[in-house]
């Protein structure tokens, strides 16, 4: 009875008893130990790990290259009895057993494949596939296929011709473990839009689907090989849904249904990655509800098949208000919260789950009413504090999805320490994804109707975010600044005075110069939402010398897209309902150019092809020239630069609101003309 | 210089060939932020009441034909009436608001009930349906509203007259709404905020409401059906254009 421990003694089964006799000059205990080798690892992962670790892959690798070259040396010498040789039958079944090691050190384990290919056995296998013994040329097919299903296997090259026509040997071969290999290298390497190309051109499409109604193992290297085909290329796609090849999509359908899990799962996905690609496809409302359904039962696989389930639900309905709707009627809130409930799951089953469900609760208030009167949130917020950083990740997407209800928002629903301790805990996580979508969640959480935003900032959340908006990564500052502008959204003027001293007017400023265009955007979007009206927070735009009334000014002048000017335009048009100090300060700052010869950047808002941009100019001229003791000279100045001619072109607008904002301005132009005659 | 201006606010029927949108046009003063204020008029054929109003815009997604925000009702007065109409004017806002109390019980019953809010707020959260002819007609199709419900009320206002026969016919589904200068919506309240279900006011019915995209102005109109006593009445609003303040909120 083999042991599983222990030091060996050279000739026992222990893992250094193996290891010795690996070594043996004598063929037939080489072969022995080989095998059970063999047997010691097969979906053992710590066996594997204390193999490799002892130096077993390159001493395998090494038994494979001596068998092959003797194997040619017999072979070239043409020895005609060599079928009854004891000697050429040892060394065959020390190939396919070398290779089964191999392979089984690289099934599913990223450091074998990566010892496997450090080991140079790589081209031995290849040379496999040659060989006129079957059993050798599916030993060898087996083991490549275990390599190329690690993201470590060498790219395969499709541009090569050749390269090609070896793949459709390989899909041709009578053996399946052939076949099995062929379809695995497409799934590993196939990749772009123009290998997916060549690859129909070929012909590989065909070949794929006539082996879907081969043997479970083709029929599920075939579904994986067809899925990356089609990913993300319609005009595949098309040419396989066309009228020559709609039979082949029905054969896909009906797999769905098949006895196999694995068979259902990838048959399944085959079908989504079809509908992602062209929407226009598989839209009966049967099959959309038999792929929910069929998904939603995998789920309840103890294994990979359940883990991986959550994953492909997801991407069916992510983005997918019909098809979110169609889940929700077939109950999918209420499974994925069973499967929650159980507890103690796999960290990967864990992150599927909360994953369906953030995208379960993405658009639908429907969803998000079930998920909150199910008490999915408690078991949300117990996952903050995994010890998996794709858990707390998954966790926060989920809070995040959820808390987009302003409905729910309005109610108070999220702020409270509960939810919002752990979540400014993750703002220090040492995975930076975990810190981005824990900063998502709290952009959405800080939208807090009902004044408890001292809740956020009791916990430290403001010093948390001020922090972040300093990090050297600018998704980091564009999610920390997202999450203070929604945080300044109507606050009240103790939560703003706060968070202005903590954030300062320099690193505001800064901020609104970021080299990074999507950070400036949410900087002055922060800006606008601090400056709510009262003379106060106007005064915030004038602090240090106006830096920041200077840094938006700058902004505006070279706005690299229109993004920037809108928010800029709506900082002017709040800090022009002020003073007639704060207009004078606005009203300079538009037309400092005017006196040399070059366009004021409001003259170019006004002729920009993005309504939205000029709504937000006529909003600045609007502001600054209704009833005011200052209004008068401010209207000459904006007449003198070109204003009101420009805005006559635009009372036809194209846009409704631009042009009803126009004959509001144009209304206060007027006035203004009427009483100087 | 005066300028000649083209008006095309006009409604249009949908050709057959028309697949472009024909929703009604996103505006600036019916978005995220914008907050309306002014005086709730109560009036019965006995006497009339005032009490202020707040309304804050807090979520607006076109797409979906969805509005939702807050109303807020300042001092609110020993009303011994069950019918209210409010004018909005701090910015744009005219709106018909009956701040209802219920009206299961006695008159008198009812003035005990408000006297405990004299002087407080009460803060109620409301989803709109934007009549877009994509996700929602100008038929409520429920709340207890018929199609004659609704017509009656719509007619209400002046500018749906244009609109009349058309939504006689199919409900409004076929009108081209994407240049018309009014967005008709319905207001329905869904939660107090501040104060507790027992508060002695009802949310029950919901609000034909009609916004101006020209001046911002809003007005509208409460539908209970249980309500036996209820009437209400439009006025003009003064408002003006100017110092508008722009708020912005993206959840992610």
């Amino acid at each position: 009875m083999p042991t599983t421990t222990g030091t060996g003694t050279g000739t026992g089964t222990s893992t250094t008893g193996i290891l010795h006799r690996l070594a043996s000059d004598d063929q037939d205990v080489k072969l022995k130990a080989l095998r059970e080798l063999k047997n010691q690892i097969i979906g053992n992962r710590t066996k594997k790990l204390s193999f490799l670790k002892l130096g077993a892959v390159p001493a395998v690798a090494a038994i494979l290259a001596d068998a092959v070259s003797a194997d040619d040396v017999i072979n070239d010498n043409n020895y005609d009895n060599k079928n009854n040789d004891h000697n050429y039958s040892v060394n065959k079944n020390i190939i396919v057993q070398s290779a089964a090691v191999l392979g089984s050190f690289a099934c599913g384990f990223d450091a074998g494949v990566q010892a496997v290919l450090e080991a140079g056995a790589f081209p031995n296998l290849s040379r496999l596939l040659s060989n006129l013994d079957d059993k050798v040329v599916g030993a060898g097919a087996r083991s490549l296929k275990m390599i190329y299903q690690s993201k470590f296997a060498p790219k395969y090259d499709f541009l090569e011709e050749k390269n090609v026509e070896f793949l459709l040997s390989l899909l041709n071969n009578g053996n399946e473990n052939v076949n099995g290999l062929g379809a695995s290298i497409i799934t590993h390497s196939c990749k772009t839009s123009l290998e997916q190309k060549i690859l129909f051109d070929a012909g590989v499409l065909k070949k794929l689907t006539s082996l879907l109604k081969g043997s479970l193992s083709q029929r599920d290297a075939s579904l994986e090989s067809l899925a990356t085909i089609f990913k993300n290329n319609p005009e595949v796609v098309l040419k396989f849904v066309g009228p020559d090849s709609g039979r082949a999509l029905g054969s896909i359908i009906e797999l769905v249904k098949d006895r196999f899990i694995r068979t259902r799962l990838l048959a399944s996905s085959c079908l989504i990655v079809i509908r992602n690609t062209s929407p226009c496809y598989l839209q009966d409302v049967g099959i959309k509800a038999k792929l929910i359904n069929t998904l939603l039962e995998l789920l309840d696989d103890p294994g990979q098949i359940g883990e991986e389930a959550s994953f492909a639900f997801s991407s069916l309905i992510t983005q997918k208000e019909d098809m979110q709707k169609l889940a929700f009627e077939l109950n999918a809130i209420d499974k994925l919260y069973n499967h929650l409930q159980k507890g103690s799951l796999h960290p990967r089953r864990f992150e599927g789950i909360l994953l369906a469900l953030a995208d379960m609760c993405s658009k639908l208030e429907c969803c998000r009413a079930r998920f909150l009167s199910l008490q999915v949130l408690n078991l949300v917020i117990d996952a903050l504090a995994h010890e998996s950083a794709d858990v707390r990740t998954a966790a926060c997407i989920c809070l995040r999805s959820v808390s987009r209800s302003i409905k729910n928002l309005s109610a108070g629903y999220f702020m409270n320490e509960t939810v919002v301790i752990p979540l400014v805990q993750l703002l220090n996580d040492p995975s930076t994804s975990v810190q981005v979508a824990a900063l998502g969640a709290i952009s959405n959480i800080v939208v807090d109707l009902t004044t408890r935003r001292s809740t956020f900032i009791r916990c430290g959340g403001v010093k948390q975010l001020v922090q972040l908006s300093k990090s050297m990564d600018a998704t980091i500052r564009l999610n920390a600044l997202w999450a203070l502008r929604n945080l300044m959204f109507l606050a009240e003027n103790k939560c703003k005075e706060g968070v202005f001293s903590e954030l300062t007017a320099p690193l505001l400023a800064s901020l609104i110069c970021d080299p990074e265009s999507f950070v400036q955007e949410q900087a002055l979007a922060l800006v606008r939402n601090l400056i709510d009206g009262c003379i106060d927070s106007v005064e915030y735009m004038f602090a240090e010398d106006g830096v920041i009334f200077d840094a938006v000014g700058r902004q505006l002048q070279s706005a690299s897209k229109a993004e920037i000017g809108i928010q800029g335009m709506y900082v002017l048009s709040n800090v022009a309902t002020g003073k007639e100090f704060h207009k004078e300060a606005v009203i300079n700052q538009l037309l400092p150019h005017a006196d040399n010869g070059t366009q004021s950047c409001i003259i170019k808002f006004l002729q920009s092809n993005d309504s939205r941009l000029r709504t937000a100019a006529v909003w600045a001229i609007v502001n600054l020239t209704c009833s005011s003791p200052g209004a008068f000279s401010r209207r000459v100045k904006l007449r003198d630069t070109g204003i009101v001619s420009q805005m006559k072109e635009m009372v036809n607008d194209p846009c409704l609101d631009v042009k009803l904002r126009v004959r509001t301005a144009l209304g206060q132009f007027t006035t203004f003309e009427d009483g100087s005659i | 210089m005066p300028v000649r201006v083209v008006d095309n606010s006009a409604p249009s029927q949908v050709s057959g060939a028309n697949s472009g949108n024909t929703s009604p046009p996103a505006c600036s003063l019916l978005s995220v932020g914008q907050a309306f204020s002014g005086t709730q008029n109560v009036s019965n054929l006995q006497k009339e009441e005032a009490w202020r109003v707040n309304v804050r815009i807090q979520g607006c997604d076109l797409e979906h034909g969805y509005l939702c925000g807050t109303m807020e009702a300042l001092n609110v007065p020993m009303a011994d009436t069950p019918v209210s109409v409010i004018f909005f004017s701090q910015q744009q806002l005219n709106c018909v608001y009956p701040f209802h109390p219920i009206l299961s019980e006695s008159p008198c019953k009812l003035i005990s009930h408000l006297i405990v809010f004299n002087d407080v707020q009460v803060v109620t959260f409301w989803e709109g349906e934007i009549v877009d002819t994509k996700n929602y007609t100008f038929y409520t199709g429920k709340w207890e509203a018929a199609p004659e419900d609704d017509i009656r009320h719509w007619t209400k206002f002046q500018s749906f007259s244009p609109l009349l026969n058309q939504v006689e016919v199919d409900g409004g589904k076929s009108l081209d709404l994407s240049n018309y200068h009014h967005i008709f919506m319905r207001w329905k309240e869904q939660y107090f905020v501040n104060v507790g279900t027992d508060c002695g006011l009802t949310i029950a019915g919901f609000y034909y409401v009609c916004f101006s995209c020209s001046d911002g102005s809003i007005n509208g109109f409460y539908y209970d059906p249980n309500s036996r006593y209820f009437f209400a009445a439009i006025s003009d609003s003064k408002f003006w254009l100017s110092n508008c303040l722009f708020f912005e909120i993206v959840c992610q």
